[in-house]
Parts: structure tokens; sequence; C-alpha cells
């Protein structure tokens, strides 16, 4: 296991547009310069054309919430102080198909709900054990 | 903009027509076990040894071997020449072993022993995942966790292992078609029962009811620890040889009578996958029945890699044993079970009470059921299926007493 998890390395080439993003308070998602599909995750092939050059985008940080477990155990200790907490995976307003997985901030599990609106916030993410910090887009419920 | 449609998401394996060419002629257990301190290749050997003695077989007469590259140390035509002593060529094989090569070794093996490569295949699996847990090395999350994508853009949020996964495709399941808590519960009985009738079952002592499990505390919701798999150490073996030959050795005749391998496009990352509450048993079923000239109705006991309640309840549904998103009233009650159910499911417990063999030994049971060899045994079993999973791929084997 390198010594930064599980926080991710914002150099790692095909994701760090997403984490500079976050840096400046920006959700930034990358779309195939083939046929305009977002391509998600970073670093796959266009599921719908195949291309693999892509430029990344400004997206509203809007989207709705897919499906999300409310995590009781520590299967990785670094999260022990976190528990409980919530992970799950936001639907992109712009397009669906796009998934982002995220903890769910601010929020009360017993009242989430599949498919409810929620909104990107940006919050600084740090494990015990782990030297740096990294600003991460996370999600909690939006207002209708 | 619109998601995948349904059936975008993943595709079958072309796969050539081997209905009757092989039959299961030996199976052996090793022995099934919370942390041994056993390797891999030690358990596997255990596993071969009782398959040959099984099937009235010398280890010379086994002339190819499969099993699979990854998860740790497995058994190599190497380590087979060096347990038994021998040095004869053996036909060598990567696609073999648990998991969905569980279910669709035996079409590679078939062709092999059509084309005249082999004649007598030994598939084997095992895992020492226990011991390994608590040495804090392996175990199922380490591949995931070696993912690049997703140690960047999973594991930071907390989506991580496998446990968290598929408690999110349960709720998903849920709120699309009402699956409950009970539903999934039901499926942890029935394999708990089953385990309780079978002695090489690491759960066969620990009995669970309906109402111990809803009393259980939620430990990923919406799951509890009763919806996860077991960490066992263990393995099984398989020899597969030409039905004619199957019909000379000792054995009641199981003939493999289709195979079926269905693929997701998205592969590991269930996250992204466009029908999300199902699995590629969508793409694998259709063609083993097909291969076999059989339906879904025609299943006499069914065994699915089960590493959660809801993998069953998804694969069940997508083999068509109902339709898609009943799969919850379908398995409440009794369904499930050996004796009193319609479609007895894991009569060895599967791998939430039985051991964390990653299918192996469903098939070894799924062949036993079909010799009436079986200790939770189906009443005249004559056709059985077992549904291998990995998440990018699925695999369906249906096997027949001949």
């Amino acid at each position: 296991m390198d010594a930064d998890f599980p926080l991710p390395d914002p150099d790692w080439a095909p994701a760090c547009e997403l984490w500079a993003g976050a840096a400046r308070g920006v959700l930034r998602i990358p779309r195939c310069d083939g046929c305009g599909r977002f391509v998600w995750y970073p670093g796959t092939p266009c599921r719908r054309c195949g291309g693999s050059d892509v430029t990344w985008c400004d997206v509203s940080g809007r989207g709705r919430l897919f499906s999300w477990s409310v995590v009781r155990h520590a299967w990785i200790p670094q999260v022990t102080d976190r528990l409980p907490f919530v992970t799950g995976l936001v639907a992109l307003e712009e397009d669906p198909a796009v998934r982002l997985v995220t903890y769910v901030v601010d929020c009360t599990p017993e009242a989430l709900r599949c498919d409810q609106p929620v909104r990107v916030v940006f919050r600084r993410l740090s494990y015990p054990g782990v030297a740096h910090t990294i600003v991460a887009p996370l999600f909690t419920p939006a207002d209708t | 903009m619109p998601t995948a449609d349904a059936t975008d998401w993943g595709f079958a394996s072309e796969l050539e027509d081997v209905s009757g060419a092989v039959a299961i002629v030996g199976i052996g257990d090793a022995d099934y076990t919370r942390a041994s301190g056993r390797t891999t290749r030690e358990i596997a050997a255990q596993a071969t040894e009782r398959a040959l003695a099984d099937a009235g077989l010398r280890p010379a007469d086994v002339d190819g071997l499969m099993y699979v590259p990854f998860s740790g140390d497995q058994f190599a035509a190497r380590d087979f020449h060096a347990h038994f002593g021998t040095s004869h060529a053996l036909w060598e094989s990567e696609r073999g072993g648990g998991m969905v090569w569980a279910g669709s070794a035996p079409h590679d093996a078939a062709l092999a022993i059509r084309s005249g490569r082999a004649s007598c295949v030994l598939n084997t699996f095992a895992v020492a995942w226990a011991t390994q847990r608590s040495q804090m090395v392996g175990g199922p999350g380490q591949v995931h966790a070696e993912d690049m994508i997703k140690r960047q853009l999973e594991v930071p949020f907390g989506w991580f292992p496998q446990p968290v996964y598929f408690a999110t495709i349960a709720r998903r399941h849920m709120h699309e078609f009402g699956t409950t808590a009970e539903q999934l519960g039901a499926i942890a009985v029935a394999c708990r029962r089953h385990a309780g009738l079978t002695p090489s079952a690491v759960m066969r002592d620990r009995p669970l009811s309906l109402a111990d499990y809803l009393a259980s505390p939620l430990i990923v919701d919406p799951f509890r620890k009763e919806d996860c798999c077991l960490i066992s150490d263990g393995g099984a073996a398989y020899i597969m040889t030409s039905l004619e030959r199957a019909r000379d050795l000792r054995q009641p005749v199981v003939a493999v009578l289709g195979v079926g391998v269905g693929n997701s496009r998205t592969g590991t990352y269930w996250s992204q996958q466009g029908a999300f509450t199902s699995t590629p048993q969508v793409f694998a079923a259709p063609g083993a029945f097909a291969m076999a000239g059989l339906g879904p109705g025609d299943v006499d006991v069914l065994a699915c890699y089960d590493p959660f309640t809801i993998v069953s309840l998804m694969q069940i549904e997508d083999m068509g044993f109902c339709p898609k998103g009943e799969g919850g009233p379908f398995v409440a009650g009794e369904r499930l079970h050996f004796d009193t159910g319609t479609l007895p499911y894991n009569t060895h417990g599967g791998m939430l009470s039985h051991a964390y063999v990653l299918g192996i030994a469903h098939v070894v049971e799924i062949v036993r059921q079909l010799r009436h060899h079986a200790a939770a045994q189906v009443r005249a079993a004559e056709i059985g299926v077992y549904g291998g999973y990995t998440g990018p791929q699925a695999s369906t084997l249906v096997l027949a007493r001949r």
C-alpha cells in the first residue's frame, strides 16, 4: 500500500484536472473530443465512440443521489475516526450515466432517498497517518 | 442525455457448443476452515488427492490442469508434479479456478479434450484469505485497492471494499423494486440452514433465524454481517473427461450440458455499470440454457457465487428464475430451502455459510446433488446449475445426471 493511502495522488495524470478544479472550487469532468459525451472514469475510453482524447469542462455541480450506504465498520483502519459515514454515488445533472463516487455530508442518513437532488461542496479530506490533505468534491442534499 | 439502454451495458461471449462433450467424474473438497496456517498450494493438493480418490484415478491419469493465475499461488503443473512425484506432459490452462471460471472451465476443458490436447482435466482453486487476513496481507480487497482508478476515485471517498459496493447496489435494488431486509434475510437463513446440515460447512453449528438476522446490527447499511460472505481457508477440485470415458468410471455420470459467459462493459467499476442492479448473468444464462436445450424451469438445484445476499438475488433474477425486480418476493419464505422450496439454492450453505472458496465448492456441491450424495439432498435432482460471478463477468454451467 502506498504511503498516502487512502488519499489520492493529485498528480496522477488522468484525474489531475479533477483535483485542480476542486482546489479552485469548480467541479470539472472530461468530455470526449470525438463525440462530446462525458467520459467517466477518466483514463478509460469513451463508452460511446471509443475515443481517448478528452477536454475537461466545468459542470454545474448539481446531481441526484443515485445510491449510498452508511458504513459503520472500518474495513481499513484509516476510516475508523469517520464512522459512521455515508458514501455513495451521485449521478451528474449534465449526464446521469456519469456517477461520481463521493462522501455525502451534512445530512441525516435516515432521511436520504434515492434520486434526491444534491449539490457539490468542496471540503478538505484528511486521513490519519497521511501527511498531506486534499480538497475534494463531496455532496450534500440540495434544497429543492 | 439518456443512460445506456437495457442491453448496451454488456454482451455474451461466443462459445463453442460443448453440450454432452464432457462429464465431471471426480470431486474433492479440501478442509474448509477459518485461519489454518496452510498455503493455497497445500489446500489445492489436498482437494486434488480427494478428487482423484473420488474418481478412482491416479495422478498419472490426469493430463490437463486448469487454474487461475492470480489469487495467490495456485496449483500449476510444476506444483502438481512436485506434489505427486510425476513428470508426464500436462496441458495447462489459466482459464480455470473459481469464480466465473469454476463455471466456464468445462467449456475450455471440452475443447482441449475434443482436440486431443488432453483427455482428463483437473480444475482446482484454493484460498488462504483467513490466514492472510490475520497477517494483514492479501484478502479480497487488495486487488481492488491496487486498481489505479479505484485507488484514485473510489477509495478516497470511503467507497471500498466490496461490502460497500454491494450495500450500495442493494440500496438501489430496494429503491427500484421494493426489495426488503426480510427478503435478503430469507437468503441468509436458507444458506445457514443448509450449512447446518453439511458437515464440512464452517457455520454448521451456528443456526440463524430470520428474527436473528433482523436483530443483527447494520454494519454497512443496508447490510448486516449475515448479508456478507465468510473469509475462509479452503478449496476444491473437480476432474473432467469425455462422456464415453466417464461411463467406465466409478461415480454416477454428471454431464456438462451447457456453458454461457456474460460480460459487463464497465468491468470491475460497478459504480459505472449501466444496469446497476443487474449482473452479467443477463448475458450468460440464455446461451447456457440454449446450449443445454433447457430452461430455468427445468432446474432442480441451483448454486450461485454469493459474496452478498443481493448478488444471489440479482443472479436468480438475471438467470430467468423470476422476472427482473421480483427476486425479493420470489426468495421470501422457504423458496430456496432444499426440502420445502421449489428452487433449492446453495444447498451446502454457499459462501455466506459454508466457506468462501469463490465458487469452486458450489460446483462440487451441484455434482454431489446430481449423484444423490449431498448432505441436504434435493429429492431426485436431475438438472443442476452453477452461476459464477466476478463482477466483470458471469458464467452459467448446466449439469445433468446421465
